[in-house]
């Protein structure tokens, strides 16, 4: 195909499902996981605290417990219920089952800092991601079954899961970027294809946080690195 | 504004009142002599005549494993049957639209009812039967009637193994592929000298370039025109739907938006068979109704596309 053929393509050619079946899938994962997502809202809530007690173990306990929705949440959204619909979702699915490999990965070789970090900026930015980014499907959506937890819907996950850039040592953190931001520019152009202006705040969130995880990470001199 | 006309109070005040008068007499067929036919295009070069109105499956069938959706996807199947509707089109790259299809058709044990297009869609010039087979079961089909070259994409070597696959009475008719107006050059330059039954191709009363070279191409060279995005993708609907329809439109025999585009794109004589897409068994209704009644004439075509340019 000539330059001239791909430059007669918009965003719009790419996408092969219209809003409707997109946001009724964070109201089947929802329907079919009920009511374990319960167990990921406690698991979001319990995060900043863990983070809160400056101990190692309970720090590596929250990257381990972020590990974990990154790959349920690529698993079970995006590779199980986006997949069928749309392949890149399928990759990227796959991908973030990788990243989460990659903070399990942190945890059990040194990668998780024990530097003093701004805990209270932390801690609010936290649950300002978990608690607010989830109600933006249901509002693009109408229905509340359609709500975008933590753990659950990738949008979220990533959001929040961008502070783990202020948890871990500087190799492992740029190491985590990558997959930000290329989620974050991919579900940008997706939902703004979809129209789906609500939904479109979480990507733009996320890089959002990604400066901030950078913002309250150790100053170099203080790394371990 | 007082007269603005949505697509939904065009079905509610006009369309659906015009399908419910037409279909009994339509379905009365077997009785009486005054049912009103549906309007069927001959495929260039056989005896076989295909309804002018078919099915595409571009967004609306890619539900992936939503049952809920599966099932209303079957009902807009339904409907198409119901209507008279046979030709139903599809890619590989639609994602999960032919599982969906398939599954639609295994409900309503409509295998024998349809006239199954699809597309071979790879880079793979080797791949062209591993693809038909890979599609033929995902649709629960035997075989496709028709398999086009989708967007040109490794034409060469696929239309090559098409031809013989037709000669094996592996599929009925063969075809190649274009939209939104792409590579129409290297398209006619195929078409003068590939023996096709079926081209598929963009036109719409706005998108109207392959009036000028590739339709009368395809009647000069006896080949069937598969009409996509009749609507530009929806977006016709989107721009005109709040504008009034203009009062010769009865004429034309338009009663609603959907008729008005669908009648000017199957009036022209080249072509075979429009296949709008739809997830709503409302607009599919809307869409059958333009298989009916009277089509426009040249001189109405002609301000038909003047009107619409003029809004």
């Amino acid at each position: 195909m000539s330059g001239a053929d791909w430059l007669s393509y918009s965003l719009q050619d790419f996408v092969m499902f219209g809003p409707q079946v997109f946001l009724r899938l964070f109201v089947r994962i929802n329907q079919d996981l009920w009511p374990w997502q319960l167990l990921a809202v406690v698991i979001a809530i319990f995060i900043p605290v863990l983070i809160s007690r400056q101990s190692r173990v309970a720090r590596r306990l929250a990257v381990g417990l972020m590990s974990l929705a990154w790959i349920v949440s690529g698993y079970g959204f995006l590779v199980g219920y986006f997949g069928p619909i749309n392949w890149p979702a399928a990759w990227f699915g796959w991908a973030f089952v990788a990243q989460g490999a990659l903070l399990a990965a942190a945890v059990f070789s040194g990668g998780v800092h024990d530097s003093r970090l701004a805990i209270g900026r932390l801690a609010v930015l936290w649950l300002l991601a978990v608690c607010v980014l989830p109600w933006f499907a249901m509002a693009d959506s109408g229905q509340w079954e359609a709500v975008g937890l933590f753990g659950v819907a990738p949008g979220t996950t990533a959001a929040a899961g961008a502070l783990a850039l202020a948890l871990v040592t500087r190799t492992w953190r740029w190491v985590y970027l990558p997959l930000l931001v290329l989620w974050s520019l991919f579900s940008a152009a997706l939902l703004w294809v979809l129209q789906t202006w609500w939904l479109l705040v979480t990507p733009v969130a996320t890089l959002l946080l990604v400066g901030a995880g950078f913002w309250l990470s150790p100053r170099t001199a203080q790394s371990p690195d | 504004m007082a007269n603005q006309i949505t697509r939904r109070k065009f079905l509610i005040s006009s369309g659906l009142a015009g399908i419910a008068l037409k279909a009994p007499m339509l379905f009365a067929n077997t009785s009486g002599s005054t049912a009103l036919s549906p309007i069927m295009r001959r495929i260039p070069g056989t005896d076989e005549s295909i309804p002018a109105i078919g099915m595409g499956t571009w967004i609306t069938f890619n539900v992936g494993g939503d049952e809920q959706l599966i099932t209303q996807r079957t009902e807009v199947l339904k409907t198409f049957f119901e209507l008279g509707g046979t030709v139903v089109d599809g890619s590989p790259m639609y994602g999960s639209a032919a599982d969906v299809m398939g599954e639609a058709l295994n409900a309503l044990d409509g295998h024998d009812r349809i006239f199954a297009a699809t597309k071979i869609w790879t880079g793979d010039e080797s791949a062209t039967r591993a693809e038909a087979a890979r599609s033929s079961r995902r649709w629960g089909v035997d075989r496709f009637d028709l398999l086009q070259v989708h967007n040109l994409l490794g034409w060469q070597g696929h239309l090559e193994t098409l031809k013989q696959m037709k000669a094996n009475g592996e599929v009925r008719y063969i075809g190649i592929t274009t939209s939104h107006g792409r590579r129409h050059r290297e398209f006619a330059q195929i078409m003068e000298r590939e023996p096709l039954d079926f081209v598929q191709l963009t036109y719409n009363v706005l998108d109207r370039e392959v009036e000028d070279r590739l339709l009368p191409l395809a009647q000069e060279r006896g080949i069937g025109v598969i009409v996509n995005r009749p609507f530009q993708g929806g977006s016709l609907f989107r721009r005109f739907q709040s504008e009034p329809l203009p009062d010769w439109a009865g004429e034309a025999g338009a009663g609603n938006w959907a008729e008005f585009f669908l009648k000017y794109i199957i009036s022209h004589p080249a072509v075979t068979c429009a296949i709008p897409a739809t997830s709503k068994v409302e607009h599919m209704k809307e869409n059958m109704g333009a298989m009916y009644g009277a089509l426009p004439d040249a001189s109405q075509r002609q301000r038909m596309a003047g009107y619409v340019r003029s809004l």
